[in-house]
């Protein structure tokens, strides 16, 4: 079965190659399910991703010691227009 | 050889009252302070000189020296780091431009120079030519080439935008992307877009953001960009180092500056060029409701691919149970199991008889196989040796009590013939001839005494009996032979023996009376 930190790109590419497996019919019925099913917990792991609903928006701030860290940035101070 | 830079306070004034000679002769300096005195006066404090830059060189100390010159003179010319540094193009020979500054003397070497203020090209605006000095410098590096494009991710996890926190251009980036593909994660890197500080912080946080993108949750793509505004305020945009950072970028980069006509060299060198912020967030990242029709797209392909696989199954299952051999596929079993028993009913009668022999056969086989069977002969040898355990131990048995009866015996014999045993005998027998003695003794005495009674009983009977041969008799009752001697003793019907002097006679009493003494 598929992992569950696939990126959106990789489960979307794993799930076009199933996708295309399937249809050439070159697998047996059995194997054709079980690609079929990866499938769809592949199409779920897609739109868990998808479904997130509110932009994560971070601050990247330069530490003394030459690292990085983030900030969250609250939405109210995210400036409108 | 370095010149001393020009320093007026430096320089003494020339005493006036001293420069005349009174031999009619004058000093250098004082035909110098002349001519310094005459410049001063004569000239404008600000001119503005046309020329064409010649002998142009920077001085390692920052400092610039050049000649202005037209086609019939020649003009020195200096300018000082301080306003050298302020250039947005590089002066070279050959450039026409417009000098502003001051004419003044160099005394100690008795020439006269423009000090350069402000320098512009002729034609175009410095910046312009700044833009267009280092875009021929950075195409001719090949920065600007088409291999060095790198591709957008398709569908970005995580964009890092370079920018500054408070303009319209980020609000506009954020609300883009919220409305496409709220699903990504943005990290906002500020910085100063504009100003002294802005050029070094841009690449600065280009830089960083590649150098740190793995603990950032790595970073699929950045947008460096602001808002419109003149093009000083873009001016940054267009420096040598936030292009280099640019170039050296290892994450795709967007550059997104000013409007749709603005086009600067971070442009030119970006992966795509972003007309505005808004079309850079858009390129950025897709529609995510296009994704979400895409990926339920490829999930019902996916189903419609399997359905129609179990479909082709089906019909194909379909057409096979249609085949007789399928349809009734014990038809076939039934006719042979048919022809099975009619073979059968034949062969009963013969089969039962030779099944008879056979058993018997079998019967005398398995006795023989069971006589020679290992097992059974272990267990016949089994019950030989239970059979002469149980012999043996009846012998045995039998042994130990024959043994053991005698040894009683013997014990017995022993006991008997044992002193202690003999002396309660002894004892007894001592006491039994005691015991013989007492009593013959005792009858020897009784005899006596028997003898003598007998003899006072044949006397006392020789005494009453001669009164019964005189007439009288005794009368005793029958039971308890008393001798009656007073009515007190009678009762009616009792029985009575009275004895005469030749025999008795048994009477009752009939009547019973008493003599009444006092009648």
């Amino acid at each position: 079965m598929a992992k569950q930190k696939l990126t959106f790109e990789e489960a979307l590419t794993q799930l076009e190659t199933l996708a295309e497996k399937i249809e050439q019919g070159e697998i047996g019925l059995e194997e054709s399910i079980t690609k079929y099913e990866e499938g769809m917990a592949l199409v779920k792991q897609c739109r868990d991703i998808l479904n997130k609903a509110e932009l994560r928006v971070q601050k990247i701030q330069q530490r003394a010691d030459g690292g990085v860290e983030t900030v969250k940035l609250p939405r109210k101070q995210e400036p409108d227009a | 050889m370095a010149r001393e830079p020009f320093n007026p306070s430096l320089i003494k004034a020339p005493k006036r009252e001293a420069a005349p000679a009174q031999s009619g002769h004058i000093t250098v300096s004082a035909v110098t302070a002349m001519v310094k005195n005459a410049i001063d006066t004569a000239l404008p404090s600000t001119v503005h000189v046309m020329g064409e830059i010649s002998n142009f060189k920077r001085h390692s100390s920052g400092h610039l020296y050049l000649t202005l010159k037209d086609a019939a003179s020649e003009l020195s010319c200096v300018m000082w780091r301080s306003q050298a540094e302020r250039l947005k193009f590089d002066p070279a020979d050959g450039l026409q431009v417009i000098a502003t500054g001051r004419v003044e003397v160099f005394e100690r070497a008795g020439r006269y120079q423009l000090y350069i203020r402000k320098l512009e090209p002729r034609g175009v605006g410095s910046l312009e030519l700044a833009f267009r000095q280092v875009c021929e410098k950075l195409e001719a590096e090949g920065l600007f080439e088409e291999r060095h494009k790198k591709p957008l991710p398709e569908h970005p996890a995580r964009v890092a935008i370079v920018t500054s926190p408070t303009g319209a251009a980020i609000a506009d980036m954020l609300r883009t992307i919220q409305r496409r593909y709220p699903c990504v994660d943005v990290l906002v890197y500020p910085v100063a877009v504009q100003g002294d500080a802005a050029k070094s912080q841009i690449a600065a946080a280009i830089d960083s953001v590649n150098a740190h993108a793995d603990q950032l949750g790595g970073v699929d793509l950045m947008i460096i960009g602001r808002g419109g505004g003149s093009i000083e305020d873009l001016w940054a945009f267009n420096e040598e180092v936030v292009a280099r950072a640019i170039h050296a970028s290892r994450i795709p980069i967007i550059s997104a500056v000013g409007h749709e006509v603005d086009v600067t060299v971070a442009d030119l060198v970006a992966d795509v060029r972003a007309a505005t912020p808004t079309a850079a967030a858009e390129l950025a990242v897709p529609v995510r409701d296009d994704l979400i029709e895409g990926v339920a797209e490829l999930a019902l392909r996916c189903r419609r691919a399997v359905s129609s696989r179990m479909e082709l199954n089906r019909t194909h299952f379909a057409g096979l149970t249609r085949r007789r051999a399928l349809a009734e596929p014990l038809s076939a079993v039934y006719q042979r199991e048919q022809t099975v028993d009619e073979v059968a009913n034949r062969m009963q009668r013969s089969w039962s008889a030779r099944l008879h022999d056979t058993r018997l056969r079998l019967d005398r086989l398995e006795a023989i196989v069971q006589r020679i069977a290992p097992h059974a002969q272990l267990m016949r040898t089994a019950v030989v040796i239970r059979d002469t355990e149980h012999r043996l131990q009846w012998a045995i048995t039998r042994r130990l009590a024959d043994v053991a009866g005698r040894t009683a015996l013997a014990r017995t014999r022993l006991d008997t013939a044992a002193p202690a045993r003999r002396l309660p005998l002894l004892i007894s027998k001592v006491g039994r001839a005691r015991q013989t003695l007492v009593s013959a003794t005792e009858h020897r005495m009784s005899l006596g005494v028997e003898h003598i009674g007998g003899l006072e009983q044949r006397l006392a009977a020789m005494g009453y009996k001669s009164i019964l041969n005189r007439g009288f008799s005794i009368t005793r009752t029958k039971r308890g032979k008393q001798v009656v001697r007073s009515t007190d003793q009678l009762a009616d019907c009792q029985r009575l023996v009275t004895e005469l002097a030749d025999g008795t006679v048994e009477s009752e009493v009939i009547n019973l009376s008493q003599l009444e003494l006092f009648e």
